[in-house]
């Protein structure tokens, strides 16, 4: 007992030891998704401490933060959940004047989103939600979301573990809103994900990238900047974009409201907006930055692909999934049938 | 008289702590499970004012039978399993001398003492598609040109197997270190046969390590819900899934909180079987060789 | 020594047990030698490499989360085994309508699956903060959050029960009438409680705080429900990178922790041999 309440002295120690000091930063973010060099710049810098929480969805940061998990400084939410999360107060307005960097931020970008004038979000990376597949292993390639119907590929492919972004590409690939409300839509989109389920190994988000990379999974739903991330570790992997469309997905910078180091947040979003530092965060994490001066500091061989730059009928193509409230439940409803795996 | 009120407050601030400290902090939440049950939510993930029976209701989803049956035939199929291995091998531990079975003893536990998500992600890179023990089974022509190993029912019940057995092995083995073997040899010397011996002498000499095995691998097979989502395919899906996908993605308490009430009950339909058919209600208190199992 | 029937003739135990063995150390093979592992994913082998031990000297995350796990595993086993060791005496010592009911409530937690225990501390943490945040707001100016202090309550919840099992379990096995002959030796109470039956147990006391420790130290799911902010733990950590992280880092950081476990086992085992 002696020994065991001496050991929880030094525990208590150490655990007032790494407080105290330098301010300190809380930053809610996705997984693997900020440069931790930048992160010991900013650091640096500021002459504070970044301490980096990690989610996997919007939904269960949300879900998080909702069961009273809050007092981050920064969040890093999709567009639709920022969106959301403002409608119930939950965010800060911006004050423009701290955020000079602001000026750099492309204005095609904040045509497609709803909050353009960046009243309370800050957009920091894209991504487009296509096709990777392994060029050695899928013969006759289409960028097509049809390829998840082809048989030669079966237990081969993965579908993402996400309802609005599965159901999404069926609505797309049927032709239909991806964002609609229409329960007979959603339903068809739903039938033709069941039939792509009975091809696919899983459902899943992260662990698939790896087993592309590895030749466990040959092609799979994925996000633009992860296959140029898996790139340096198999170079026969491509990401194409589905000619139907695809869902593209906005992360911004929101600064909650009952935020505790306001000051050091602002300063943290613009210093990722200062060029040469969201080039070299864009070469880290691969995905592309909506910053204009950034995109054009990045080495020729980052600039060319597509998942940076995408051409002008790509990017058209693409489409923003929304809040939609209440009607959420139509997807959750649609995703249970799906997974249940009843309909076989 | 006076002594026997000292001796009530006595016996009252000794069993006060835990007792405080498990109503507050176990029955009061698990109360507040099932009450949330009967809440509506509202369309931002919260929890709405008056009471409801729509979420009971819900329940009738006609996807869910499915998912509790898999439930139910996972979690009792891993306990079988289990137990099946843990008998011969609580045997022979308690037959061995002491320095090999304190040796085999450490050899089973040291393992687990590593996080079980690195394990499990372990047979993950071991039985992938590519990796070399489906390579070597294509090879040897065991397995067809395209088969997979992984993304199945039958990968969760085996990873069960492998998280919880140990947690089966313990009870049996220190029931079994207990066990007289002299009564095995009587029984033989009175004409069994060397399996009947083992049947009807040993197997009711060690129920207790048996039923203490059966609840620390049964509760949390029928929890997990870890463990189809890493290994698991299409169609792999327990109500614990269902229960984390009510909670951190539809953002529907009340719903979590039904489902989590189901698999109560789903928890009480084996261990209801098992009371019945061995009449045993006294076993249900033989936990003095309970070892933790944490679920996955 | 008498050679029993089943025992001479039987290969089948032994067959199992070993086979059982090889299957628990496979994993750990596959472990060892991905962290060695050029490839991250660990597919393939594409070269040896000793980066990642580099590496996870240089990442200060795990080294925060093994601080936060040790942390909370110390607070929950302590206050665990204080709680569960009271309850153990109340449930050995007295018979009444009061103890079964303690017995209920201790033995209840151990039938009720994990991640039941998660939500519905988390659905107890979010209805508390309700209603305690407005009003600690109003008075002192600050909120409380889910965090440490919410992980290590709900640790010492679930190990509490573990402890009491344990250590009763060891009291049914204790000969009280040492205590009674203390006593008829001139022994106080205190003393023939400090002297005669604590020690007896003790043995019991430690193997249900090792227990707690080792079960704090694991919990994922539990600890998932009820974590906030800055409140990384090293299961959740490895379940992050296992997900989308470096998983050869984790696997690196596997090694040398078995590497200390069978050491440290390796000095115990020598120890308790010279004290005999």
């Amino acid at each position: 007992m002696k020994q065991l309440s001496l050991s929880l002295l030094v525990f208590l120690a150490l655990l007032f030891s790494g407080c105290g000091g330098r301010p300190a930063l809380y930053i809610y973010n996705w997984g693997d998704y900020v440069s931790p060099e930048v992160i010991r710049k900013f650091e640096k810098e500021y002459n504070c401490r970044v301490v980096l929480d990690f989610f996997d969805s919007n939904e269960s940061m949300y879900a998080k933060l909702k069961a009273g998990g809050g007092g981050y400084d920064l969040i890093v939410p999709s567009t639709y959940m920022t969106d959301m999360m403002y409608d119930q107060k939950m965010l800060r307005e911006l004050d423009r004047s701290r955020l000079p960097n602001l000026k750099y931020i492309d204005p095609d970008y904040l045509k497609k989103v709803r909050d353009s004038e960046m009243k309370y979000s800050v957009p920091y990376l894209v991504s487009f939600t296509g096709i990777g597949y392994n060029k050695n292993k899928v013969r006759n390639f289409e960028p097509s979301w049809r390829m998840f119907e082809r048989e030669d590929i079966r237990g081969r492919c993965v579908l993402l573990n996400d309802p609005r972004q599965v159901i999404g590409a069926a609505l797309i690939t049927l032709g239909y809103d991806p964002n609609t409300r229409n329960e007979e839509e959603i339903g068809k989109a739903a039938d033709l994900v069941i039939q792509w389920r009975r091809n696919i190994a899983k459902f899943d988000v992260d662990e698939a990238k790896r087993s592309l990379i590895s030749g466990e999974f040959w092609l799979i739903q994925t996000y633009s900047g992860d296959m140029l991330q898996a790139l340096d570790e198999n170079e026969n992997i491509e990401f194409a974009f589905p000619k139907e469309g695809c869902i593209f997905t906005a992360d911004t910078f929101v600064i909650p409201a009952d935020a505790v180091n306001v000051d050091l947040a602002y300063d943290f979003i613009n210093f990722m907006h200062r060029p040469e530092i969201a080039a070299e965060n864009m070469q880290f994490v691969k995905f592309r930055c909506p910053n204009t001066e950034a995109l054009k500091m990045l080495p020729e061989k980052l600039k060319n692909k597509p998942s940076i730059n995408p051409t002008k009928a790509q990017w058209d193509a693409a489409m923003p999934t929304l809040d939609l409230g209440a009607d959420t439940r139509l997807y959750n409803a649609a995703w249970d049938r799906i997974k249940s795996g009843s309909a076989d | 008289m006076k002594t026997s009120a000292r001796k009530k407050l006595n016996e009252i601030l000794l069993s006060s702590p835990s007792m405080i400290w498990l109503i507050l902090w176990f029955v009061i939440p698990t109360v507040i499970v099932f009450l949330m049950a009967f809440k509506p939510v509202d369309p931002w993930g919260g929890i709405g004012s008056g009471w409801t029976l729509q979420t009971i209701r819900e329940l009738s989803n006609p996807n869910y039978p499915e998912i509790v049956v898999r439930t139910l035939a996972l979690g009792v199929g891993s306990t079988l399993i289990s137990i099946l291995i843990a008998l011969p091998l609580g045997y022979y531990l308690a037959r061995v001398p002491k320095k090999l079975r304190d040796l085999l003893l450490l050899l089973i536990i040291i393992p687990f003492w590593t996080n079980f998500l690195i394990r499990i992600f372990a047979w993950k890179v071991l039985l992938h598609a590519e990796g070399p023990l489906a390579r070597f089974l294509i090879y040897v022509g065991v397995l067809p040109q395209d088969a997979t190993l992984l993304y199945n029912p039958w990968a969760v019940l085996a990873v069960m197997v492998y998280s919880y057995l140990p947690f089966a092995i313990l009870p049996v083995y220190a029931a079994a270190e207990k066990f007289d073997f002299s009564l095995i040899e009587a029984a033989q010397d009175l004409g069994a046969t060397r399996l009947q011996a083992f049947f009807r002498v040993f197997i009711p000499g060690i129920s207790r390590g048996i039923w203490t095995a059966t609840i620390v691998v049964l509760i949390p097979a029928l929890g997990a819900y870890l463990i189809p989502d890493l290994v698991g395919g299409t169609a792999s899906e327990l109500i614990g899934d269902k229960i984390a996908q009510r909670t951190f993605i539809d953002r529907n308490l009340p719903h979590a909180s039904a489902l989590s009430a189901l698999l109560m009950f789903v928890v009480m339909i084996p261990i209801f079987f098992v009371v019945f058919f061995t009449g045993s209600r006294k076993s249900i208190t033989g936990t003095g060789h309970s070892r933790g199992v944490k679920q996955k | 020594m008498k050679e029993h029937y089943l025992t001479k003739r039987s290969f089948f135990p032994k067959f199992v047990t070993w086979t059982t063995i090889v299957f628990f150390y496979i994993p750990l093979l596959v472990v060892a030698v991905n962290s060695f592992n050029r490839s991250k994913g660990g597919g393939v082998w594409k070269g040896f490499t000793f980066q990642w031990y580099a590496q996870l000297f240089s990442d200060t995350r795990i080294w925060e989360a093994l601080r936060n796990t040790l942390v909370i595993a110390s607070f929950a086993t302590v206050i665990a085994t204080v709680l569960g060791t009271l309850c153990a005496f109340a449930l050995h010592r007295y018979r009444s309508r009061l103890q079964k009911t303690h017995y209920m409530l201790v033995y209840l937690p151990l039938i009720v699956p994990d991640i039941l225990r998660g939500i519905s501390m988390l659905l107890l943490f979010v209805l508390l903060f309700a209603w305690i945040n407005p009003i600690l707001r109003r008075t002192v100016g600050i909120r409380i959050n889910l965090g440490i202090t919410t992980i290590i309550i709900a640790h010492i919840t679930f190990c509490l029960s573990y402890v009491a099992m344990v250590v009763l379990g060891r009291l049914q096995d204790f000969d009280f009438s040492l205590y009674e002959a203390a006593l008829d030796l001139g022994a106080n109470k205190f003393q023939a409680f400090s002297k005669v039956v604590i020690p007896a147990i003790m043995p019991g006391i430690l193997a249900g705080a090792l227990l707690s420790f080792t079960l704090s130290l694991d919990d994922y799911v539990i600890t998932f429900f009820v974590a906030g902010k800055g409140s990384l733990t090293l299961p959740i950590y490895i379940y992050g990178s296992m997900k989308h992280g470096n998983p050869a880092v984790i696997n690196a950081l596997s090694v040398i922790l078995l590497i200390v476990t069978f050491i440290t086992v390796y000095i115990a085992q020598k120890l308790l041999e010279d004290k005999k």
